[in-house]
């Protein structure tokens, strides 16, 4: 995982760049998906809710599909989608390769960061979880 | 004695029983709750041999009358045509025939490279660049187009002509019952069975995910404002759909060129005998768009390599679309389709190739030009009921004839001819009214003796 | 140990056969048409073909084209299909012969009710035999497919609630471990999917069904056996919770071959039945199809099967297609279903008879279980559930032990089988079971069979400890080696022009 950022108990992780918010999934995601054929990017504008514990449609921002799953992207923090990465669309396997730089998925504007980011883990936390996962 | 379809006799399970240290077979079944368990025979027939069984088959199918022993008009949804015998005996070959959904495609090339045929073929009939590898009929993929509309344009009308195929319409409305999408029928021309374009102009809102023509229509004419209707609905951002007898498009223009998004329709007429209505194959194709074919229902057949890179070869793709992987989510739950019909209409098609089609396009054509002019001559009757273009099936017009079509129809059969199909019950407003399919079956004599017999009867 | 065993492949340099596409030349034909009438068609010109690009062969190249694809094809006439839940029981030819009459493709559904009585009558009958195989009252033989007939089956419940009034139930329950077809066909209809995990048993946990189970309750959509072939025993309080809400039972058929003759869904409860024409009554898979998915119903649900039913007047000893139901759902495909499949299964009910369908699931289920006791004792596969008690005609391995030990999962295991000149079982189904494979062997499978399957899964386990690289590299005896179903996805070709598009050509 990166430092400086924060994650989610769904493997998406969230940095904060001033006013908006970047969202990708994590290497852990990539890596159970296995190949990423496809990003089905959400459209800009569309808003969405903090991932609570029980998942709700409101809180998807697309899809990632390898050629055996698909996985719904979790929103890690309320609001809307200001940009999409565009590189995805031809070349998804960016999520594999470069998970928290090239792979980002979209950036949001978040309606209540500072209070929401408290709801998520820091990186040695999301450690910890990885570790209880197995 | 052991069946001839179960190796392991009463000897060897019992040999087997001893292995696995299982006292009875009895034992196995212990689980089923006594309350349930069935102990008594099923009232079912004794077993047969091959040769009562057949005896006993042949007896009742003896009761059928088959349209080859009569000289038969009938089409209307499923359409009777010469089916080559290599292509009987070539989709016979077992390994095609007791084989299943390529799971494995290392040793299921052969069934995937002949659906990827298939889905060629049909692009090129319709002028699609992506088509699924079978449907169950026209009808269910009709329903499944209207709900892929609604998917792709997230609204909520989809628009059909007045003169749709009943069976089909009835079908559609319990496909998108799901949803509860609104259907909207858009009427016609009186005379020339045309759709009317102001009426459609003004149902295209911005809630309506399709537009819906058959072409040829139901009725056996076609419709030559296509390009219009196509434009319509484009600007109004409705995707077109274009409904099929794939059997015409040798002879007439591909859907795709004249602006459908995405095509279906009944692909029996290749290759396929007519079997009482079943199996069918419902084609079901569009154009190369990712919100188009991500929304696309069915299975998908693709050219890949295998992982060095070099030797061609067919796989599944696209399985997250589907049932088995996205379930409640999938485009559509449809799993075995109607595959072996669709390698039946490849090996038809290759076998026609694009002048054969055209040639077999022109046949029907013709012997139904030919047949609809010679019952002109025939006092009372109204040939065909629309002034429009026909391609092989057009309607006949029976209100001034001074008897009932069923009548007439009991005449003819009397005569050993099946006549066309009674529209009455499905379209009151065309009065007594028959429709009537010819194909390249028909010889000169055959509709010269329909004439003969019309003539008689109507005295 | 049979390893010889080589598919036949057809190919020349990088590629297999060629495409049709890729095959003829300008000016062959595969067709002879009688002479045309001369005819001025009144076609305009703007709704004529100008261009069609098709495959010019002779019948000569047609029938060396599709004989060499066939010969890279496996089905169950060419050896072991032990496809978990498919079913994969040898077809008789009697069948395929009966279905070729005259009688049978050359009648026309609108055809006079007068001429096509044999039709009537061969469909009347084979409802009758399904309704007495299943406890039900009447059957309809329309849906076309499994999951076709799981969605009929739905719009019957819908229907059904909302002649009752009864409009609030939105909700279909399904199990973990339920065919994806299950939830895809209740989605279709509009439900909102209610999943219910399984026990330690592997069967229907009946705690959170009862928790599941409310006045939203439509219906709950149950196999049984289940997916892991283990007969859900509680099945009569399952009937008596979800009756207990207000819903109804559906049973998915695909498992029936597992108690043929043993048990019968509509005695456990199941208001609607589903059966697998192409699975249990032995119609061939024809590589994705065509098979039929017939519904069965009890009798407060009859009036709303779709259109026409067909009836017999004892009067006049004559059968009728009744389209006069009221309550009907109305079409859900065109005619009557698919007729030349039909004619199949009501033969191989015969010729099976009350008996032979019992010996069925006897010697299906038994094979099963022989195959369960002596694959138990391989190691590197386990059974996940119930491993003391019996399973019915299909048994659910996991590879786990053996991914621990060597890294080797259930789909290398799979693709070397293929070597061994076998079919793989299903693999990664049911979801429940981690690394799993879903073995059926049928009925129709010998002692012999069995135990070299045993025997190759023991030297598969061997193999990935001492050579793990064989198994990944597998299959090898097969017309192509593994491929690239990444690529595939991520660059879709999907047909010949999109071919030739990206190949500039």
């Amino acid at each position: 995982m990166r430092e400086g950022l924060s994650y989610s108990k769904d493997h998406e992780w969230v940095k904060l760049e001033g006013k908006l918010a970047r969202v990708g999934v994590t290497d852990y995601a990539q890596h159970k998906l296995g190949d990423v054929v496809y990003v089905e990017l959400p459209d800009v504008g569309k808003s969405a809710l903090q991932l609570k514990e029980k998942k709700s449609k409101e809180m998807e921002l697309g899809t990632v599909e390898s050629i055996k799953a698909v996985s719904a992207v979790y929103s890690p923090l309320s609001g809307s989608v200001k940009e999409v990465n565009p590189a995805l669309n031809e070349r998804p396997e960016l999520v594999n390769t470069s998970p928290y730089d090239e792979g980002w998925i979209c950036l949001l504007e978040p309606s209540d960061p500072h209070v929401e980011i408290k709801n998520l883990m820091l990186a040695n936390e999301y450690a910890e979880f990885l570790k209880s996962l197995k | 004695m052991g069946h001839p379809y179960i190796p392991n006799t009463r000897e060897i399970r019992e040999q087997m029983l001893r292995e696995i240290g299982v006292a009875s077979v009895d034992e196995l079944f212990a689980d089923i709750p006594a309350k349930i368990r069935l102990r008594r025979k099923l009232k079912l027939p004794g077993q047969m041999s091959e040769l009562e069984v057949t005896r006993h088959v042949h007896a009742i199918l003896a009761r059928n009358r088959p349209f080859t022993k009569m000289l038969s008009f009938m089409g209307g949804g499923v359409w009777p045509h010469q089916i080559p015998s290599h292509v009987k005996e070539l989709v016979r070959r077992s390994e095609f025939l007791t084989s299943y959904t390529p799971y494995q495609p290392e040793v299921s090339q052969g069934m995937l490279q002949a659906l990827f045929e298939y889905q060629s073929m049909i692009c090129e009939l319709t002028g699609m660049d992506v088509a699924n590898s079978s449907m169950y009929d026209w009808s269910t993929s009709l329903g499944e187009a209207a709900l892929m509309c609604s998917r792709v344009t997230g609204r909520r009308k989809f628009i059909v002509p007045a003169l749709i195929d009943p069976e089909r319409f009835s079908t559609l409305r319990n496909y998108v019952s799901g949803p509860d999408l609104e259907l909207i029928k858009i009427s016609y021309d009186k005379g020339t069975g045309q759709l009317d374009i102001s009426q459609l102009r003004k149902e295209l809102g911005d809630d309506v995910a399709g537009v819906y023509v058959e072409n040829p229509s139901y009725l056996g004419f076609l419709e030559t404002q296509v390009d219009e209707v196509a434009n319509a609905a484009h600007k109004a951002g409705a995707i077109f759909v274009v409904g099929v007898n794939p059997i015409s498009l040798g002879l007439l223009k591909a859907p795709g060129d004249y602006g459908a998004d995405i095509v279906i329709g009944e692909g029996q007429p290749l290759g396929n005998p007519v079997s009482f209505g079943g199996p069918l194959l419902g084609v079901f194709a569009c154009r190369d768009e990712v919100k188009l074919v991500r929304q696309m229902p069915g299975r998908l057949i693709g050219m890949t390599t295998a992982l060095d890179g070099k030797t061609r070869g067919y796989a599944m793709v696209l399985q997250t679309r589907e049932q088995h992987i996205r379930r409640e989510r999938a485009t559509s739950s449809i799993c075995s389709n109607e595959a072996l019909c669709a390698v039946t209409a490849a090996v038809y098609l290759a076998s026609f190739g694009p002048r054969g089609l055209r040639e077999l396009g022109e046949a029907c054509a013709a012997n139904a030009s030919y047949a609809m002019r010679k019952l002109r001559t025939l006092r009372g009757l109204k040939v065909p009921i629309f002034d429009a273009p026909h391609f092989n099936e057009f309607t006949v017009g029976y209100d001034d004839i001074g008897m009932s079509l069923a009548k007439l129809n009991a005449g003819l059969l009397k005569r050993d001819i099946h006549g066309g199909k009674p529209l009455r019950g499905e379209f009151p407003e065309l009065g007594e009214a028959a429709l009537m399919c010819v194909t390249e079956l028909h010889t000169k004599d055959d509709i010269d003796r329909l004439i003969n017999a019309l003539g008689e009867i109507l005295g | 140990m049979m390893t010889n065993y080589r598919q036949a492949r057809w190919a020349s340099d990088s590629l297999l056969e060629p495409l049709a596409f890729e095959l003829g030349k300008p000016g062959r034909s595969g067709y002879t048409l009688p002479p045309k009438l001369h005819e001025q068609l009144k076609i305009p010109k703007n709704l004529l073909r100008e261009k069609l690009e098709l495959p010019e062969l002779s019948e000569v190249e047609v029938v060396r084209h599709y004989t060499h694809l066939s010969q890279m094809n496996y089905g169950v006439d060419s050896g072991f299909y032990p496809l978990g839940s498919c079913t994969m029981k040898y077809n008789p030819k009697i069948c395929e012969e009966l279905a070729c009459l005259e009688e049978v493709e050359c009648i026309h559904p609108h055809q006079d009710e007068e001429t096509v009585q044999g039709a009537l009558e061969l469909m009347y009958k084979l409802e009758r035999f399904l309704a007495e195989i299943a406890g039900v009252d009447r059957v309809c033989l329309h849906p076309s497919a499994g999951a076709h007939g799981e969605f009929v089956a739905m719009l019957l419940t819908r229907a059904y609630h909302k002649f009752k009034g009864d409009v609030s139930r939105n909700q279909v329950i399904v199990p973990d471990s339920a065919h994806g077809t299950n939830p895809a066909s209740a989605a279709m209809a509009g439900y909102e999917i209610v999943t219910v995990p399984s026990d330690g048993r592997g069967r229907v946990d009946l705690k959170a069904l009862e928790a599941a189970a409310s006045e939203h309750t439509a219906a709950l959509m149950l196999t049984n056996p289940n997916t892991v072939g283990l007969f859900e025993d509680k099945i009569l309080k399952i009937a008596e919770v979800i009756h207990g809400a207000g819903g109804l039972l559906f049973y998915d058929g695909a498992n029936l071959n597992g108690i043929l003759g043993e048990a019968r869904p509509g005695d456990m409860g199941f208001d609607i039945v589903h059966f697998n024409l192409h699975k249990t009554f032995s119609t061939p898979h024809g590589g994705g199809g065509p098979g039929a998915g017939p519904i069965g119903v009890k009798d407060e649900l009859e009036k709303f099967l779709p259109v026409p039913v067909i009836e017999y007047e004892e009067k006049h000893k004559r059968y009728h297609l009744n389209y006069d139901r009221p309550h009907s759902i109305g079409k859900v495909k065109a005619f009557y279903g698919n007729f030349r499949v039909l004619v199949k299964a009501y033969a191989y009910i015969l010729l099976m008879g009350a008996e032979g369908l019992s010996e069925v699931a006897e010697a299906a289920v038994l094979n099963a279980n022989y195959i369960m006791r002596k694959l138990s004792n391989v190691r590197g596969y386990e059974l996940k559930f119930d491993s003391i008690g019996s399973c019915k005609h299909e048994v659910v391995f996991s590879v786990d032990p053996l991914k621990k030990e060597t890294g080797i999962c259930a789909k290398d295991v799979a693709k070397r089988l293929l070597d061994f000149g076998m079919y793989a079982p299903t693999y990664y189904f049911p979801p429940i079971v981690s690394e799993a494979l879903m073995i059926e062997p049928t009925e129709c499978e010998p002692k012999e069979e069995l135990d070299r399957f045993v025997e190759a899964l023991k030297e598969i386990a061997g193999e990935a400890r001492s050579n793990p690289e064989k198994l990944r590299s597998a299959p090898t005896s097969t017309a192509i080696g593994r491929l690239d179903e990444v690529k595939a996805s991520r660059e879709p070709i999907l047909s010949w022009r999109m071919y030739r598009r990206q190949a500039g050509r």
